[in-house]
C-alpha cells in the first residue's frame, strides 16, 4: 500500500493506493500554522480500519518550504559570494552577500584564489552564524573554490548548514544557483524540525515505511535526502497534479492538462507521455533560482472564483471570497454555474440557482447565465493556454535544424483534473477543437501523484579532454580524466557511474537512467582539433511506480 | 504600445551549433559556445531589461532584394544563411514593432563581406545580412536614412559595395590597414561613387590600436559625423576582432573598450560579424555589449588575462590623429567634393575590380557601370564573370532598376539587358527589379 500526502493552501488530500486503485480517499482543511497536526490528521483518517505494516512508502507533498518563505519564516544566512568580474549582482540576490575575491572562468580555470583571509576576517564580525550559503561563478566547471570556502567555514564557525550553489544545481546560471543555495539554507533549519516530527509522529503509530519527499520537478527523494536539499519540495502542489495526471491517465499524445482547483487552474504541457519542463527554473519571492520545475501556467480561475457583474458585463476571479453559494459561501461563484448548469453535483442545488439568479437579467433564464459563466470561464483557460503555446513556439532554440524543421507542440488531448475539471474541460476542450478526459480520482489526482511519484536525482557531468578534466558538481567533485581521446558514449557512461554513486547515497535505486542534454564540441587550436568538451545531464527516469486503473474516466471525441 | 513599456534591449542570440564553414574553420559550431556559457552564467537572459527572440528564418525574396546570385542565390547558401539573415530581421523589428529599444543581433554565420553580386563565400560571409535586414525594413517600414557603423577588425567590403551608390546610407568601417589584413581593402580614397561620394568613410588604423585610439575614431569622427548625417537609424555591423587575443588579427582592444563603444554609438540595433578570439575574447565583449546596450552596468566586465592587453605606442597615436584630421577636413567639405565628383563623371561612372572569394578560392571579374539621370538615382548595370580551381567558369550581365528609377531608365534598363542577351558572351542574364521586388532570369 502506498499512502501520497498533498498539503495545498486551503485543503490536504491524502489518498491510499493498493491494488492498482485509490482504496481510501481523505480531504482535511489545511492548518498553515500547524502543518505537521495536517498531516497526522489526514494520515490518521486515512488508515481507520487499515494494519499501518501493510503501508510501504508514506510520500508528502508539503507546502512547508514555500510558506516558511512567503511568510519570512526563514533563518538569517550567511551568504558568501564569489562574482568575479561580469555583470552586476545587485538586487539579483536575496539577503546582503558578503563578497570574497577568487574566480573561476567558463572553462573551469581559477583565475584568482579564494579570499580566505577576507573569509576569516568576515566569520569574526558574525560570531553566532550557524547557516550558510557559498556561491561562485561557473563553480558547475569547478567547485574547488566553493569547497574551499565551506571547508574554511567549518572549520572557524561550527555550521548547521553550508550550501555550496554547485551541489543545488549542476546548471549555468550564478544568480540562480546563489539564489537557490541561499534559500536552501535560509528554510534548512525548519525543515529538519518538520522531517523530526514526521519522524516521530509516524514511528509512534508504528509506521515503518520509508518517507519521501515530492519535489518541484515531480521526483520524489527520501526524507533523510530531503533534509539537505528542502528548496527541492518548493512548489510541489502542481507537480503532484501533473504526477497525478501522468498516473491517472499516462497521456502518450501530446496533451495540454488543467488542474482546476478552488482558486486557481494550473495548466501544463505534455509531450510522448512526458511533461515539459521549465528551461529556466522556479521565481521565489521575486528571486530567480535554480529548482527544476514544470513547466506551468496558473491562472487565477478556478469553482471558488467569485463571479459578479460590472457594469453589466461578467467579471469572474481571480478573487476568491469563499466556497460556492451552494455550500454555504458568501458569493456566486464558478462552482454555482456548473451546480445549475448539472455539471456537478455538490451542496445545495437550490443554493446555487439562487446565486446564479443574482447575476441574471430580466428575460435571461438562469441556466442561460449559467451557460455564460461557464463558457466565459472556458475562455478564459483557453486564452491562456494558447498564450503558454505560442510562448513555447517562439521558445530560442539554437541549431539550425531546429528552426528549419521545428518540433512543434500541438496538442491534440486535453486532460482535466481536480475539483471544477468534470465541469469546465469538456467546455474547454470544445473551445480548442481538442479530444479530452477527465479520469477518475481526478478530484484528488494530486495525492495520487505524490503516491506514485518515482525517486529520481539527477546530476551534470562535463568533461574537457583538453585540460584532462571533468567535474560533477552536484557531488561538489573535479577529477582527473585520463582518457584523452574519450568518446561522447564513455562520458554518458562515466556520467551514469556517478548518478548511481549520488543514488546509493541518497538511498535510492536506479531503474533506469535517462539522458536529459548532451553536447559535443571540439576544441581547436589554430587549425588543428586538440580537445573536446562534454557535456552531459543524466537523471533516473522520472514517473510512477504504478498505473492506476481508470476505466471510469470521462472522455469526449471530437464532434 | 507606449515607450515605456519597451524593453531596454532585444537579444537575438542564435549560436548556430550545428554549422561550420569546415570542421576546423574559424567560423565552426563552437564559435559562440563559450559566449552562450557566459551569457547564460551571468544570467543575463533573466533580466527584465533584455528580451530574448527566436529568430526567424529570411526568404529568398529577401536575400534577392540586395543579392544578385550567380547563377542565383539558393544555390549558393545554406539553411544558417537564411537563419542569420533572419536574425537581423527579427532584432530589427522588435525595434520596429515598438518592442523594445534596441536589438542585439548575436548570430552566424557573418556577413559584412559579401557583396552585391555572389558567386560563392568569402571572408567567412555568403550573405550581407545586415544589407538583407536594411532593405527589409525599407521595403516594410519605409526607411529611408541609415548609417552603419562597421567595428570589425576587417573592412565591411561587402556593405560598402552595396550600399557604394547610396547616398542615403552612411557606412563608417574602421578597421586594420588593408595593407596589413584581409581583405586588403578600406583606404581612405574608398568613399563611394560619386553620386554617393563621402557616404562611405574607410578610416584604416594601424596594428596595435588600443581602446584610446578607437575612441579617439568614435569620439572624433564617428559620432560627429552621425550627428550630420541624422540618419533615422544607426546599424552597427560588431565585429568583436579588434580585441588584443584575437588570432586573425593585430589590435589591441579590450570587452571595455567595445562595451563603451557600444553605449556611446548607441546603436538601433547591432549585428555580429567577426571576431575569432572564442575563449578569450568573445565571452566578455559579449557581454560588455549586451549589458551597454541594455543600460546596465558593464564596468565590471574584465577579461581574465587583461594584462596581456597591449599599451598604444605614440607612433600609432600620431597615426590615427593625422587620420582624424584628414576626415573632418575632408567631411566638412563634403557637400562641395561630391558636387565636383559628379560634374567629372558626366553620364556614367564606371569601375573594373577583380574580386577574390577566399573561401570558395574563386576569383571574380567585374564591371559596374551607373548611368546618371537628371530625374533619378539612374540604373546599375554589372557584367561579371568568376573561375576557379574547384569551380567550373560563370558569368552574368545584371541590371538593377531602382525603387524610384524613372520609367525612360527602366525602359534603358531592360534594353540594355536584352542588347547584351543578343550580343552574347555572358551565361546569366539578370533583372533586378527593386520596385517590383523580383528577381528575373532573362
Amino acid at each position: 500500500m502506498l499512502i501520497g500526502i498533498d498539503v495545498g493552501g486551503t485543503f490536504t488530500d491524502a489518498v491510499l493506493i493498493a491494488g492498482g486503485k485509490v482504496a481510501v480517499q481523505v480531504k482535511v482543511p489545511t492548518d498553515g500554522c500547524d502543518l505537521l497536526a495536517t498531516v497526522l490528521k489526514a494520515l490518521d483518517e486515512l488508515l481507520q480500519g487499515v494494519a499501518v505494516s501493510d503501508v510501504e512508502r508514506v510520500a508528502l507533498s508539503t507546502t512547508l518550504v514555500t510558506n516558511a518563505i512567503v511568510q519570512g519564516q526563514v533563518e538569517p544566512v550567511g551568504l558568501f559570494i564569489m562574482p568575479g568580474p561580469g555583470a552586476d549582482w545587485k538586487g539579483r540576490v536575496p539577503g546582503d552577500p558578503l563578497v570574497l575575491s577568487g574566480y573561476v572562468d567558463h572553462r573551469g580555470r581559477v583565475r584568482q584564489k579564494a579570499g580566505l583571509d577576507e573569509l576569516a576576517e568576515a566569520c569574526r564580525n558574525m560570531p553566532e552564524q550557524k547557516i550558510f550559503a557559498v556561491s561562485g561563478k561557473f563553480s558547475v566547471r569547478n567547485p574547488e573554490l566553493e569547497n574551499e570556502v565551506a571547508q574554511s567555514l567549518g572549520r572557524q564557525m561550527k555550521p548547521l548548514n553550508i550550501t555550496c550553489g554547485a551541489s543545488v544545481s549542476g546548471s549555468l546560471n550564478f544568480i540562480r544557483r546563489t539564489n537557490s543555495a541561499y534559500y536552501n539554507a535560509a528554510v534548512w533549519k525548519r525543515f529538519q524540525d518538520f522531517a523530526g516530527d514526521v519522524e516521530l509522529a509516524l514511528t509512534r503509530r508504528r509506521i515503518l515505511a520509508p518517507i519521501y519527499i515530492l519535489k518541484a520537478d515531480g521526483g520524489t527523494i527520501p526524507l533523510a535526502t530531503a533534509k539537505n536539499l528542502p528548496v527541492e519540495s518548493i512548489f510541489t502542489g502542481p507537480a503532484a497534479s501533473v504526477l497525478g495526471v501522468m498516473a491517472l491517465c499516462r497521456p502518450e499524445s501530446s496533451a495540454v492538462s488543467l488542474d482546476i482547483g478552488g482558486t486557481t487552474t494550473d495548466i501544463a504541457f505534455w509531450k510522448s507521455g512526458a511533461p515539459l519542463f521549465d528551461a529556466k527554473g522556479a521565481s521565489i519571492d521575486g528571486y530567480n533560482t535554480a529548482v527544476r520545475t514544470f513547466r506551468l501556467r496558473s491562472i487565477g480561475l478556478g469553482g471558488d472564483s467569485w463571479v459578479r457583474r460590472d457594469s453589466g458585463a461578467l467579471e469572474i476571479g481571480p478573487e476568491r471570497k469563499g466556497p460556492a453559494m451552494a455550500l454555504g459561501g458568501p458569493v456566486p461563484t464558478v462552482t454555482d454555474a456548473l451546480v445549475v448548469a448539472k455539471l456537478c453535483q455538490i451542496g445545495d442545488p437550490a443554493k446555487a440557482e439562487a446565486a446564479i439568479s443574482l447575476l441574471s437579467f430580466p428575460g435571461k433564464s438562469i441556466q442561460e447565465t449559467a451557460a455564460e459563466i461557464i463558457n466565459q470561464s472556458a475562455e478564459l483557460i483557453r486564452t491562456a493556454v494558447d498564450k503558454m503555446l505560442a510562448e513555447e513556439a517562439a521558445s530560442p532554440v539554437y541549431r539550425v535544424a531546429d528552426i528549419v524543421q521545428p518540433d512543434r507542440f500541438e496538442p491534440e488531448l486535453l486532460i482535466g483534473v481536480g475539483g471544477g475539471a468534470r465541469g469546465l474541460a469538456p467546455v474547454v476542450a470544445q473551445l480548442m477543437n481538442l479530444r479530452w478526459q477527465v479520469p477518475e480520482y481526478a478530484m484528488v489526482a494530486n495525492a495520487c501523484g505524490a503516491a506514485l511519484a518515482r525517486p529520481t536525482l539527477d546530476i551534470t557531468l562535463r568533461a574537457d579532454t583538453a585540460a584532462q578534466e571533468y567535474a560533477v558538481p552536484e557531488l561538489g567533485l573535479r577529477r582527473k580524466l585520463t582518457d584523452r581521446r574519450c568518446t561522447l558514449e564513455q562520458v554518458r557512461q562515466l556520467a551514469g557511474e556517478h548518478l548511481q554513486e549520488r543514488a546509493t547515497i541518497a538511498g535510492i535505486a536506479v531503474p533506469d537512467i535517462e539522458t536529459t542534454f548532451e553536447e559535443e564540441f571540439n576544441l581547436i587550436r589554430g587549425y588543428s582539433t586538440v580537445g573536446k568538451i562534454f557535456s552531459v545531464g543524466v537523471q533516473i527516469k522520472p514517473g510512477i511506480l504504478v498505473d492506476l486503473s481508470a476505466e471510469d474516466s470521462m472522455r469526449g471525441d471530437l464532434k | 504600445m507606449k515607450p515605456t513599456e519597451r524593453k531596454p534591449l532585444g537579444l537575438v542570440f542564435f549560436p548556430a551549433f550545428d554549422w561550420a564553414l569546415s570542421p576546423t574553420h574559424p567560423e565552426r559550431e563552437e564559435r559562440l559556445l563559450f559566449t552562450r556559457d557566459q551569457v547564460i552564467e551571468e544570467g543575463l537572459l533573466d533580466l527584465p531589461q533584455i528580451q530574448e527572440y527566436k529568430p526567424r528564418m529570411a526568404s529568398l525574396q529577401d536575400l534577392d532584394r540586395v543579392h544578385i546570385g550567380v547563377p542565383d542565390i539558393a544555390s549558393l547558401i545554406t539553411d544558417a544563411h537564411l537563419v542569420s539573415a533572419g536574425g537581423a530581421i527579427t532584432a530589427a523589428e522588435a525595434v520596429f514593432k515598438g518592442e523594445t529599444e534596441r536589438s542585439f543581433a548575436l548570430v552566424r554565420p557573418p556577413g559584412h563581406h559579401a557583396m552585391r553580386v555572389v558567386h560563392g563565400t568569402r571572408g567567412f560571409c555568403a550573405v550581407n545580412i545586415e544589407a538583407v535586414m536594411i532593405e527589409y525594413l525599407r521595403k516594410n517600414y519605409g526607411l529611408r536614412r541609415v548609417a552603419i557603423v562597421d567595428t570589425d577588425v576587417h573592412h565591411g567590403d561587402g556593405t560598402q559595395d552595396i550600399y557604394y551608390h547610396d547616398p542615403d546610407t552612411l557606412f563608417i568601417s574602421f578597421h586594420q590597414d588593408g595593407r596589413t589584413l584581409y581583405p586588403g581593402s578600406g583606404f581612405p580614397n574608398e568613399a563611394g561613387s560619386p553620386g554617393a561620394f563621402l557616404s562611405t568613410i574607410n578610416i584604416p588604423l594601424p596594428p596595435g590600436t588600443t581602446d584610446q585610439g578607437m575612441h579617439s575614431v568614435l569620439d572624433e569622427l564617428v559620432l560627429p559625423m552621425l550627428a550630420d548625417f541624422q540618419p533615422e537609424i544607426i546599424i552597427n555591423s560588431a565585429g568583436q576582432d579588434n580585441h588584443y587575443s584575437d588570432p586573425l588579427a593585430n589590435m589591441a582592444v579590450t570587452a571595455q573598450g567595445y562595451a563603451r563603444l557600444a553605449a556611446k554609438l548607441k546603436a538601433d540595433i547591432a549585428v555580429l560579424e567577426g571576431g575569432y578570439s572564442i575563449e578569450d575574447a568573445l565571452p566578455y565583449v559579449n557581454v560588455g555589449i549586451i549589458l551597454a546596450m541594455a543600460g546596465l552596468d558593464y564596468s565590471r566586465v574584465l577579461e581574465p588575462d587583461l594584462e596581456r592587453a597591449p599599451v598604444q605606442s605614440a607612433a600609432t597615436t600620431a597615426t590615427i590623429d593625422k587620420l582624424i584630421k584628414d576626415w573632418r577636413g575632408k567631411w566638412a567639405d563634403r557637400d562641395r567634393l561630391r558636387a565636383e565628383a559628379l560634374a567629372r563623371a558626366g553620364d556614367f561612372w564606371r569601375r573594373e575590380r577583380d574580386i577574390f572569394y577566399d573561401d570558395s578560392q574563386i576569383l571574380e571579374r567585374q564591371q559596374e557601370t551607373i548611368h546618371y539621370c537628371k530625374s533619378c538615382k539612374g540604373l546599375l548595370t554589372i557584367s561579371t564573370e568568376s573561375a576557379g580551381n574547384r569551380s567550373v567558369e560563370k558569368s552574368a550581365f545584371a541590371v538593377v532598376l531602382g525603387q524610384d528609377s524613372c520609367l525612360v531608365c527602366r525602359e534603358r534598363g531592360k534594353d540594355a539587358l536584352l542588347k547584351a542577351k543578343r550580343n552574347g558572351g555572358h551565361q546569366h542574364y539578370i533583372l533586378q527589379d527593386r520596385r517590383d521586388d523580383s528577381v528575373e532570369h532573362c
